[in-house]
């Protein structure tokens, strides 16, 4: 497909945004840029870093722009708390670098120290294996504060060439299955023996979240996503002493009789079902398996009848900023963009399904690859907006915020909510 | 500019009898005081304090603070009458790894069934005794002016 690449140069960078943006934190906006260009280390940043105490790139549902499973820093933390989830990217795309300077690891950019940063800490059990024989890092992988499932890799809306047009989960599954012998599908007994390890390290996580590929299969469509997620979710349960626990699924949008199912026979407390982009007809294009299967109309309503069921501030949407400037089909300018993605948020907020976004990076796994993301403007722009209406509508986000989650930068903001 | 505390904020700071009160200020400037049993100082002369609600206003303007480089106060009273205030800027919330979680255990042992939503790092960069002998001994020697007459009058006869 051909595109026209954009020169980063020419836009306004990270100081003169924080000039243009005085009430959006610079913490943030650098992490927002970070995310957008990725980044690379140096050999003195990877000198210090050290497989004991730091978490090295864990299996995730999700490729990265290197398309390499080296063992890297998983990410980055900033001073704040705030957690940049990033990926090693080639020199060439002009990311950001991290460095090691007077025994400090900092974030550069053009030769100028912007702020320090730490390498996540790894988490106890991520030696360990279960008793079925596989590295329990393999079961669950960890954020700073968080134990992430990704119970199954493969997505079936791929069996017939519908993925979503920015994904890569199939190509990245199939590249951790050949490369790490990471299991194409988890079973509850591993999974609840390794939660069970987890939480024998205080203070640690603060919340689990489940997400796989959507699996189309079962009497009514998904009935076998749904029976999945509840074993599973069943199994984590057993390691609690209370029925509901801080937890979040990310998946496929689910009908009214198997959002109560997953309420009523789990611990699970809040629900989110991505769509991705806010827009019917770029959903059609971009998201092609979700509108065959579902529909853009249908899954909005699915997320508000999840409202009734787990409740206000439980309920949420994930979009993948920027991809609504993908191009053909795309806004072909970023104050329309964000107009119709924000004016389509308000309708969702204000009926209580809260909106995320996550950085749009185009991975060399999904037909999206030759595409630029958009500017570092937009992301902020996009930020505020979201966290604007979260405000307006007084609906929180506790459950995907900058430490159960560390993903969304309008959730960042959220944090003083 | 980060300071050294002098040796009687230090003693201040580490009898537990002490009361500590930190100050910040919201959004729009208003200022929320509250006292916080959980602040003391580290053996590198920063602040330490804990905060045990993620929810709490201190912990949101906190946030603020480290955003928007903004000034927060801690205010102490000993045992004995003696009185200072340190000012200071939270350059770090440690919300993860071995010093977050030492604090977490720490904390539940001698509190209970408690939560740590983030250990906050402050540097101190000024400090003021408020005792208040000290401070009207100070008013009186260089500001002539501040007092009522009636102070300075004659007892009648």
């Amino acid at each position: 497909m051909p595109v026209t690449l954009r020169k980063q140069t020419e836009e306004p960078g990270f100081k003169e945004i924080t000039r243009q943006y005085p009430d959006v934190p610079p913490l943030v906006i650098l992490k927002i840029d970070v995310q957008r260009r990725g980044v690379c280390y140096t050999h003195r940043a990877i000198s210090v870093m050290d497989d004991s105490i730091h978490q090295l790139r864990s299996p995730y549902i999700f490729g990265s722009r290197d398309a390499q499973l080296k063992p890297l820093p998983e990410s980055l933390l900033l001073r704040d708390g705030t957690s940049i989830i990033v990926d090693p990217t080639p020199v060439e795309k002009n990311p950001y670098t991290v460095d090691l300077v007077d025994d400090k690891l900092v974030l550069v950019d053009n030769g100028e120290i912007l702020e320090e940063v730490e390498y996540w800490p790894k988490p106890d059990y991520y030696n360990k294996k279960t008793s079925s024989g596989i590295l329990m890092s393999y079961i669950v992988s960890a954020r700073p504060q968080r134990l992430n499932i990704f119970q199954s890799g493969f997505c079936h809306f791929w069996k017939n060439d519908r993925g979503c047009l920015y994904c890569d989960i199939v190509t990245h599954f199939k590249q951790q299955r050949d490369e790490l012998g990471i299991p194409a599908k988890l079973s509850a007994g591993d999974v609840s023996e390794t939660i069970q390890e987890a939480l024998k390290e205080p203070g640690r996580y603060t919340g689990i979240c489940l997400t796989a590929g959507s699996d189309t299969r079962g009497k009514e469509s998904f009935d076998e996503e749904v029976a999945f997620y509840i074993e599973i979710l069943q199994a984590i349960g057993e390691n609690f002493t209370t029925k509901k626990f801080p937890s979040q699924l990310i998946a496929t949008a689910f009908n009214e009789k198997q959002l109560a199912r997953l309420y009523e026979e789990t611990g699970l407390l809040s629900y989110t079902a991505d769509l991705e982009v806010l827009n019917e007809d770029l959903f059609n294009w971009i998201c092609p398996g979700k509108a065959e299967w579902i529909g853009y109309q249908e899954w909005k309503k699915r997320l508000l009848k999840a409202v009734e069921i787990f409740g206000r501030g439980h309920v949420s949407t994930g979009i993948v900023g920027g991809v609504e400037l993908a191009k053909p089909r795309g806004f072909t300018n970023e104050n329309d963009a964000l107009k119709s993605t924000l004016d389509e948020a308000e309708y969702l907020i204000s009926h209580g399904v809260n909106t995320v976004y996550i950085v749009w990076v185009p991975k060399p796994g999904s037909y999206f690859r030759d595409q630029q993301n958009p500017s570092l403007t937009y992301y902020v722009r996009l930020a505020k907006g979201i966290h604007d209406l979260r405000v307006k509508y007084g609906l929180l986000i506790d459950y995907d915020d900058y430490r159960r989650c560390g993903n969304h930068p309008d959730t960042d903001l959220s944090r003083v909510l | 500019m980060a300071i050294v505390l002098p040796d009687e904020v230090v003693r201040l700071l580490s009898e537990k009898e002490t009361v500590k009160v930190l100050a910040t200020t919201d959004e729009k400037g208003t200022p929320h005081a509250a006292v916080k049993q959980t602040l003391h100082l580290e053996t590198d002369g920063n602040l330490v304090y804990l905060e045990l609600l993620e929810s709490s206003q201190t912990n949101k303007n906190m946030v603020r603070s480290i955003w928007f480089n903004r000034k927060i106060a801690v205010t102490l009273k000993g045992k004995d009458g003696l009185s200072y205030q340190i000012k200071g800027r939270p350059v770090k919330a440690v919300i993860t790894g071995p010093v977050f979680q030492k604090h977490y255990v720490d904390i539940r042992e001698r509190l209970g069934d408690v939560d740590l939503a983030a250990v906050w790092i402050i540097e101190p960069e000024e400090v003021f005794n408020q005792t208040y002998p000290e401070r009207k001994v100070l008013e009186e020697s260089t500001r002539l002016y501040f007092k009522h007459l009636d102070r300075l009058a004659k007892p009648s006869i």
